[in-house]
């Protein structure tokens, strides 16, 4: 279930027919005339792009970017503001002589399209070029108190903008069990949720968040968060002998783990990744390449594309095979950033240079201009030193993590926005591009500058972040709008890695093992096994919506687990000693700590009476206990985080 | 596609009441039991996939060859021959099809797992989904007490046959998953409830659950809780006793076989019965490198059984025109001793269905070098066999869906053609 990184290589069909939906703009509402990105676009990439798109350019017309239709084409300018009549797109569409060969467009579009020229061609990139101004001065660090106020500035004005109000800053319970998920990938244990509840220090929000950066655990979430992005526990590789490179691509996520503890920077953190070569042994990260191309070897295009998606936040999977219909990039500008992967080869053990001459030859597999040379170059850039290299993935790496990079900074911010809102700023995380825009523009270059400005130090920009009002708002009330411009959070649900690593503090118990098959039932090397370890079994079962943790995706399966799974009625070794430490311990203490292990808050007046009842009723004092965490697990509000 | 599906959110009190064992007699719950009890027709046409998996061999089961290792076996219907090892099925002949004319690009096992499945080639990145999560998007009763796509493990007589192919609805959403059965004789993980204390463990979970659906009432915490009252309803639906084989007369289990295989074939009939859209039976091992005939002979007697018992039963039952039956592997062996992978001209076999049965369509040289080795009649391509599928089971082919990224894919590579001989 990997998603961020979707990106097909070949397609036998169908290119010619794509319909990009515009991803959810954060549209201006005020605005009552058409917006190309958010109106006119969806039209004409319907309708119109198949013929005068990057694909094709029939009579010369490219109607991708608004530039270029203002260009026109051989039948005179595309568009003319203020002037449907003079405008070509008008004219053919008005009696239906376009689109050819294909049904005419409705009456609604075609008036969607005459009042968008008529309304003077208004785009909301346009429309929000206002807040895009720098919200602190570019180029330097700052306190993460400053930034943090800032991004509230920000995110507050947007909603001023719009007639609405953010949400109220979150209670600590509701801080506490968020910060601990998104920090380090569990919730608190009962010890420590009482300790944060109970201390009245004023600033204890600001040092839980560094005490939580400090944790090992920081690194362990975010490596296998990282992990999975690059590649999902179910492994896509099947031809290295039929086994997956399991045990390979878990020690990926430890390297990854160890980076971020030690608050490797973000550019040499992807150094080690991108310019690796050498056997495997000691150097985890080799994985990379494997897993990223195809039949467990490295290839060009499957690092480019992953490097697109991963590092960059663009999708480049269209330009592979032609130039993208929609974005504006040319096959050409593919290839040539794949050639700086073609001076390698590279499987699950070892990656090795080699000399090649600073271009590559469009392959076969490519619709359009297979066997075309193309030289190597960068993104919307500037073409590298053409001189021999042996290893040109170097050359590119020092371009990608220059601090002006307009791609890699900005890529890593917005991921890391998305994670814990959600939605990206610019959303979906890998589709970065003009016509794509910001919902918040400024907030998106305040956290580019200022991760670039750090010397890309991702517990910076942590900190930063997780110190703001937006970050400590309440997931409570009910207005979409609100939660979409970033001023409520949103009610999540946990991720797998989150939900078991929770379950083992709740039982008390670091190897809980959720498995019901029997032992026998195959081997776990992924060779013809129907099942796997437990890790695996557990991330199948409890896997969820990697691209909207809004969506509750779990069936019956999932909550039959939770309500009958005979290890999850076991209260676990833990009670008994609890039981057998404080023998005279009071049903409400006891109700207290399951609340504090599971929900990270102690029970409610209504809440407490109710277990107490519960108990007062149970003959024997463990299994009153077993029901009362059974219950709380299977609350709604554990599976979530609010 | 992930497209939250806003559930109607019942009044999480009644949850409680669910728990029947009390005794309490309970009006709202003797009216949802009644519901519950009931199986809805679906969208469309249900299906059982017999998934040999490893490539079981054309010429040792049913596209027999002069001179091959089994002798041929005339069959109910004049003109079509099966080897001598499978008489039971020769008998059901009038109600079977055999497509012998597939023909794949793909040898290797992974990628022709995934090729049959989905019906498309595997490429890096992107995931298809697979033919049984179709038809839980497609053909399954969304929010129906029982899950629209079940996978039977019907466990393996050898280990090899390549890595396992899952699954998976890649764009169709997380809630198109198979529910996996491990063993048929097991049944339904996690079904069975631990009954101590149930209704009041479910009386005091539902007062707290209420309470925090009245302070967040989002389309999440909906989700939620509407699916676990599912779990609850099958827990206590009747239907959910489809699960149990021991609620099957012991002669029909005797006449299924007792092994894995049989059972998996009753589990797979129950299911169906009681609601579910598509049951994927998986039996590894057919990957015959040492030669098919000695292994196949092993394997006939249950395979023939079972299956035969299967189409058998559900036609006594008046469901065989509602649900096909399809037996395949990811590619065929090579003709003779079907000790190598072969993808170029083998067979599949559809039963039921309400399809023109009785026939095979396509067909091999008979004579030549290599008799066997050519496809002389109508060649079946991977995507040709997934959009004839589709189309059988009441799904089009021809549509467009949204994937992750706004990507539109055809559900069906749109170079598919249906093998119209097969459509009634």
């Amino acid at each position: 279930m990997k998603h961020l990184l979707n990106i097909p290589t070949k397609w036998g069909m169908g290119l010619l027919a794509i319909l990009a939906v515009l991803p959810g703009l954060a549209a201006e509402e005020t605005v009552k005339s058409p917006l190309l990105e958010r109106d006119v676009l969806p039209i004409l990439q319907k309708n119109c792009m198949g013929c005068h798109g990057g694909l094709k350019q029939k009579r010369e017309l490219d109607l991708r970017t608004l530039p270029a239709m203002l260009k026109g084409g051989k039948g005179g300018p595309a568009v003319v503001a203020g002037k449907p009549e003079e405008s070509a797109l008008w004219q053919s569409i008005a009696e239906d002589e376009m689109p050819k060969g294909k049904p005419p467009l409705s009456k609604k579009d075609k008036d969607v399209l005459k009042d968008w020229i008529s309304a003077g061609l208004p785009t909301l990139a346009h429309l929000l070029k206002k807040y895009e101004k720098p919200l602190l001065p570019a180029g330097e660090k700052h306190e993460p108190g400053v930034v943090a106020d800032a991004v509230d500035g920000h995110v507050s004005g947007q909603m001023a903008n719009r007639g609405l109000k953010a949400a109220a800053v979150a209670g600590d319970a509701e801080f506490l069990r968020r910060l601990y998920l998104d920090l380090n990938g569990r919730v608190p244990t009962p010890e420590q949720a009482a300790a944060f509840l109970d201390s009245s220090e004023p600033d204890k929000r600001a040092k839980l968040i560094d005490e939580l950066l400090a944790a090992p655990e920081f690194g362990v979430h975010f490596g296998r968060t990282w992990r999975e992005w690059i590649c999902p526990p179910e492994l896509p590789s099947d031809m290295n002998s039929g086994r997956q490179p399991v045990q390979q691509s878990r020690d990926l996520g430890k390297w990854l783990a160890r980076q971020f503890n030690e608050n490797a920077t973000w550019d040499k953190l992807v150094r080690d990744i991108l310019t690796v070569k050498g056997e495997i042994k000691n150097q985890p990260q080799l994985i990379f390449y494997g897993l990223v191309g195809q039949n467990a070897q490295a290839t060009p295009s499957g690092s480019t594309r992953a490097i697109g998606s991963l590092f960059m936040g663009v999708q480049l999977q269209c330009a592979q095979c032609h130039d993208d219909p929609f974005r504006d990039w040319a096959q050409n500008e593919f290839w040539g950033l794949a050639g700086f992967f073609n001076s390698m080869t590279g499987n699950f053990s070892k990656v090795q240079s080699r000399e090649v001459p600073g271009e590559m030859s469009i392959p076969k597999s490519a619709f359009f201009n297979a066997g075309t040379r193309v030289p190597v170059g960068f993104l919307h850039g500037t073409k590298p030193d053409a001189k021999r290299k042996t290893d040109w993935r170097g050359v590119f790496v020092d371009w990608l993590t220059r601090r002006e990079n307009p791609f890699f900074a900005r890529a890593f911010a917005n991921r890391l926005w998305f994670q814990l809102f959600t939605r990206g700023i610019v959303h979906p995380v890998n589709d970065m591009r003009a016509l794509n825009p910001p919902t918040h523009p400024g907030l998106l270059n305040l956290l580019t500058n200022e991760f670039a400005a750090s010397g890309f130090d991702v517990k910076h920009l942590l900190r930063c972040i997780c110190n703001s009002q937006t970050y400590q708002r309440t997931s409570r009330g009910t207005v979409a709008r609100q939660q979409e411009l970033f001023g409520r959070a949103p009610m999540r649900v946990m991720t797998a890695d989150m939900l078991l690593e929770s379950l083992k503090i709740a039982y008390g118990d670091p190897k809980l093992d959720l498995r019901t098959h029997a032992k026998d039932d195959g081997n776990t090397n992924g060779e013809s096994a129907a099942v796997g370890d437990e890790y695996m079994e557990f991330h199948r079962r409890f896997g969820t919506n990697e691209e909207d943790a809004t969506d509750f995706t779990h069936g019956i399966p999932q909550m039959l687990t939770f309500i009958n799974h005979p290890r999850l009625r076991q209260g676990g070794r833990f009670l008994e000693d609890w039981l057998k430490k404080n023998p005279d311990i009071k049903p409400e203490t006891m109700i207290e700590r399951l609340y504090l292990g599971t929900l990270s808050r102690r029970p409610g007046t209504e809440e407490l009476a109710e277990a107490v009842a519960y108990t007062a009723a149970c003959e024997e004092p463990k299994q009153a206990y077993t029901d009362v965490l059974w219950m709380l697990v299977n609350r709604s509000e554990y599976l979530f985080v609010r | 596609m992930n497209t939250h599906e806003l559930f109607q959110r019942r009044d999480f009190l009644k949850l409680s009441a669910a728990g029947l064992l009390s005794g309490v007699s309970v009006p709202w719950f003797e009216s949802m039991a009644n519901a519950a009890g009931q199986v809805q027709r679906p969208r469309g046409k249900k299906c059982i996939l017999l998934w040999m998996d490893g490539g079981p061999s054309q010429a040792h089961t049913f596209d027999p060859k002069p001179g091959g290792e089994f002798k041929s076996l005339p069959t109910t219907v004049p003109g079509i021959h099966v080897t001598e090892k499978f008489p039971k099925l020769a008998q059901c002949m009038k109600d079977m099809a055999f497509l012998r004319s597939m023909t794949t690009e793909i040898n290797d096992h992974y990628d022709a797992k995934y090729y049959l499945h989905t019906g498309f080639r595997r490429v890096t990145n992107l995931e298809h989904p697979s033919i049984g999560s179709i038809a839980s998007a497609f053909v399954g009763l969304p929010n129906d007490d029982m899950p629209a796509f079940v996978t039977i493990d019907a466990g393996n007589d050898k280990g090899n046959g390549g890595r396992f192919y899952r699954s998976v609805p890649a764009y169709l959403g997380p809630r198109h998953a198979p529910l996996a059965v491990q063993h048929p004789a097991r049944g339904l993980e996690n079904l069975k409830p631990d009954t101590r204390g149930l209704d009041r463990r479910l009386q005091l979970l539902g007062k707290g659950e209420e309470r925090f659906a009245r302070e967040y009432n989002l389309p999440v915490v909906n989700a939620k809780q509407a699916a676990f009252q599912r779990a609850v309803n099958l827990m206590h639906s009747p239907r959910a006793r489809a699960f149990n084989l021991d609620n099957e007369p012991a002669a029909i289990r005797e006449q299924y076989g007792e092994h894995r295989f049989g059972k998996s074939c009753l589990l797979a009939r129950r299911l169906i019965e009681s609601g579910v859209s598509f049951v994927e039976i998986f039996h590894r091992g057919w990957d015959d490198h040492e030669g098919a005939g000695m292994r196949i002979a092993a394997r006939a007697p249950w395979m023939d059984g079972a299956m035969s018992t299967l189409i058998l039963d559900l036609k006594q039952r008046g469901m065989l025109d509602d649900v096909l039956i399809v037996w395949m592997g990811e590619f065929g062996r090579t003709p003779g001793d079907g000790n190598g992978h072969f993808c170029r001209a083998w067979t599949s076999m559809m039963a039921g269905g309400g399809i023109n049965t009785g026939q095979a369509v396509g067909a091999t040289n008979e004579n030549g070098k290599n008799p066997g080795d050519t496809i002389t009649r109508r060649p079946i391509t991977a995507p040709d066999f997934m959009a004839t599928l589709c189309t059988i089971l009441g799904i089009d082919p021809h549509q467009e869906l949204m994937a992750s990224g706004g990507r539109p894919m055809p559900l069906v590579d749109k170079k598919a053609k249906v093998v119209t001989e097969l459509i009634a």
